[in-house]
Order: structure tokens, then sequence, then C-alpha cells
């Protein structure tokens, strides 16, 4: 019975979509919409108006600047979500019956394992290198692919490898407990900095300068907010493995 | 229309990949496994933008000595970048909840979870 | 060449796909995501997004599954 339900409901979703898939202009034709609107006029100006060579950085942290801080807030507001639903936890009283259904169960979780040598040594070495390849891609982010959210996740991951390999009391140093809230706040403290910095000489929140002689404050500004989306990204991805991963 | 399909072949498997997530919502019962859904449903559509804004021999949009036009969509790409961010969030306040759950429940199967109650 | 390559990365996609589905262990279907992932990144270099590919590669393919691996490591392995 429930399986016809599925099967129904999936012929149901895929048919039309894949009639209205069909229909599309084909695949990689140019004079479609997508290629012929905005997107001519940021390709033809994203140059010299944004200011980057990247022109999805040029997107992202000028023309849609907005979207940008929108989304940092969405990544800030769910590491807070996060927090808040896993530290009310550790108020579980002792006898209760679901909790000792709970650690009955635990018996099927994974053991852990004590970590390879192979993967110690390989992950201390190499952290060095993937620690200057993050911040190679957030400062030139303007100029090659990259930016502030592929560096911070860069980041992010080797402080979860670091954390892995040398314990979470080796790591703490690297997250100090004063500076925590001003990390995973970075990024949204950085836009709204930017942003009325931005203001005060255009005249528009987020706005960059356009006139040549202000060319390196425009730089700057880009920049400064591709580090405090990368150092911000990075802390809020570590403190929601530390969270996640604490008994 | 099969040359139209042939054309679209991307779009058509982005589809394939968007049902085989919603399946897996559907069909499985394990939180965890349906949030794996949810994650292959997410980069489905994710797929689907890109090759949108693929144009036929183009290179990527970034200017610099050597670059020539034709230049796939950088709005798609924008757009995508963003979106994929806000996946991994949404994903880890989700595992959050499940984590959660099951040490108020003891269990991660929702019909056993919706016998619970 | 090209469209050889194609082919083979969008199959290779929706075979793992399928076999995220199909999978009874959840750490093993959580690997598995992990190689869709690269997959999925690979294809997005071919089609001009190297950006997305990049961002792609460390939080769909880094970040997404080690937060699974630590969610399956808190609760259960098995999928009843």
């Amino acid at each position: 019975m429930k399986k016809a339900f599925v099967a129904a409901l999936l012929i149901v979703t895929a048919i039309p979509l894949l009639i209205g898939v069909v229909a599309l202009p084909p695949h990689g034709d140019p004079d479609t919409p997508v290629h012929t609107h905005i997107s001519a006029r940021y390709l033809e100006e994203g140059r010299e108006e944004a200011g980057a060579d990247n022109i999805v950085t040029g997107v992202l942290l000028n023309y849609r600047g907005l979207d940008t801080a929108g989304e940092v807030t969405v990544i800030f507001t769910a590491l807070m979500a996060g927090l808040a639903v896993l530290i009310s936890h550790k108020k579980q009283p002792e006898g209760d019956a679901t909790y000792d259904a709970a650690e009955a169960a635990a018996e099927d979780a994974p053991v852990r394992a004590p970590v390879s040598p192979v993967v110690s040594f390989v992950v201390r070495l190499l952290a060095p290198f993937i620690a200057l390849f993050a911040v190679y891609v957030i400062v030139n982010g303007h100029v090659t692919p990259g930016g502030g959210f592929q560096g911070g996740a860069i980041l992010g991951a080797l402080f979860i490898a670091l954390t892995i390999v040398l314990g979470r009391e080796r790591t703490r140093t690297l997250m100090p407990r004063l500076a925590q809230p001003w990390m995973q706040g970075a990024a949204l403290l950085t836009f709204v900095g930017v942003g009325i910095v931005g203001g005060a000489l255009t005249g528009h929140f987020l706005g960059y300068p356009a006139q040549a002689s202000l060319h390196l404050a425009r730089e700057l500004m880009m920049l400064v907010l591709e580090a405090g989306i990368g150092l911000g990204g990075a802390a809020v991805f570590a403190t929601l493995f530390l969270q996640m991963e604490a008994e | 229309m099969l040359e139209a399909l042939w054309n679209n072949v991307d779009y058509i498997a982005s589809v394939v990949l968007f049902c085989i997530g919603l399946y897996i919502i559907i069909a499985k019962n394990n939180l965890i496994k349906k949030f794996l859904g949810l994650n292959i449903m997410e980069t489905a559509v994710f797929s689907f933008i890109i090759a949108l804004g693929v144009i036929d021999g183009g290179d990527a949009p970034i200017m610099g000595a050597g670059a020539q036009a034709p230049f796939s969509s950088p709005v798609p790409q924008a757009l995508v970048l963003t979106g994929i961010v806000v996946a991994v969030s949404t994903t880890a306040l989700a595992l959050s909840l499940i984590i959660r759950i099951y040490r108020q429940c003891g269990t991660i199967e929702a019909d056993e979870l919706r016998e619970m109650e | 060449m090209s469209v050889v390559f194609d082919i083979m990365l969008l199959v290779f996609l929706i075979v793992t796909a399928l076999a995220v589905a199909r999978a009874k262990d959840l750490l093993g279907a959580a690997i598995l995501f992990s190689s869709y992932s690269l997959m999925m990144c690979l294809l997005w270099q071919h089609r001009g997004a190297p950006d997305v590919a990049m961002t792609e590669a460390a939080v769909g393919a880094g970040i997404t599954t080690v937060l699974f691996l630590v969610a399956i490591g808190r609760t259960t392995r098995r999928e009843k």
C-alpha cells in the first residue's frame, strides 16, 4: 500500500518536471534569457564596476551584497539554534526511563577507535599547508576562484581534522573562550561595519565608491569582507562540530 | 523528441536525482537517512541551476590575462554558492535536533517516534 | 571525449544516489554521499563553475559529511 503510494507520488512529481525540462531551450544556447539580460551587463562592465576579476565574487559582494549579508545572518542564526538545542540537554535527570532507553540503544553506536598513526602524521604534516591554502583562497578571492566561504570551509575543516587528531584540549587555544563570540559573529559584524563605511563614503548602505581615486578603499573593503566571512564561517563550522561531538 | 532529450541530458539527470532524493525522504524511516535524501535533492536543484547558466564552449566567468568570451553566466553561480552554504547550516541544525531527539527518546526511526506520543 | 566524461559523471551520480537509498548502514550511506558530492564538484568544474565546485568540495564533501558522521556516532549506525 505504502509502496504504491510512493510510486504514484514520484510519478506525479517526475512527469511534469520532465515535460517542463524537455521544453526548455537547448543546453548551452547563448540566446537564452540567462545570458542576454543582466549577466551580459555584469560580464561586460563588472570588472570595472565591481573591481573584481572574478565576476562571481563581484556579484556576491558588490551587486548582491545585501543577499550575502542575509545569508551570513542565516548561518549565524543556524549556529545559535543548534547551540540552544544541544546545550539545554545537560540537566537530564538520571533515573528517567527514556534516558535509560537511550543508554541501552547507545551500545549499538560505533565504538571510538584510536586515531591511526598514519592519519595523525599526515594531518600534522599537511596542517600548515592547508592553512596557507585557506588564507590564499580567502585573500585572492577576487582574482582566482575562491573567496570567503570556500576559505572559511577549508579553515573549519582543518580545525575539525586537528581536533580529531590532537584532541580538543590542544586545539582549544586556537579558539580562546573570550574571542569565541566575536569569531562566530565575525561575518555579520564585518558586513555591518563595511556597510556603514560604504554608507559614509557613498550614501548607500554597503555602497562601494566608484571614483578612480578611491580604488584602494574599494579593494580594502572587499578584502575585509572576505576575511570576515572566512573567519566567521570557519568559527561557525568548528563550533557546530565541537558542540555536536561533545558528550 | 529524442533530440530534445539528448540536448537536455543535464536537466534530465537533475530531475532523476531530485526524484531519488524525494524517494529517500518519503520512503525511508530513519531521520538521518531522510536528511541525506534532502541533501541529494538540494544538490540536484543546484546542478539544474548551474546547467542553466552554461554556454556552449564557455569559460569560467573570471576576467584576466588570456580570458576570452563567451563566459558562463555568473548570476546562477553566485546564487548556488549562497545556496550551498545555507544548505549546510540547515543540515547542521537538523542533525543537532536529531541528536537531541535520540537523547530524549532513544530512537530516530520516524514510525517509532510517532507511536511514542 | 568531453561528452563521454559527462555521461560517466552523470551515471556515477545517479548510481551513488541510488546506493545511498539502498544502503542499510548509515555510515556507508554518509560516505557514499561524500563521493556523490565529490563527483558533483567535478561536474561543476567541467561546467565552467570553479567557484561553486570549490565550495561543494569543501562544504558538501567535507563539512557536511563530517557533521553526518558525528551525528551517526552520537545516535545509531544501523537503520531498522
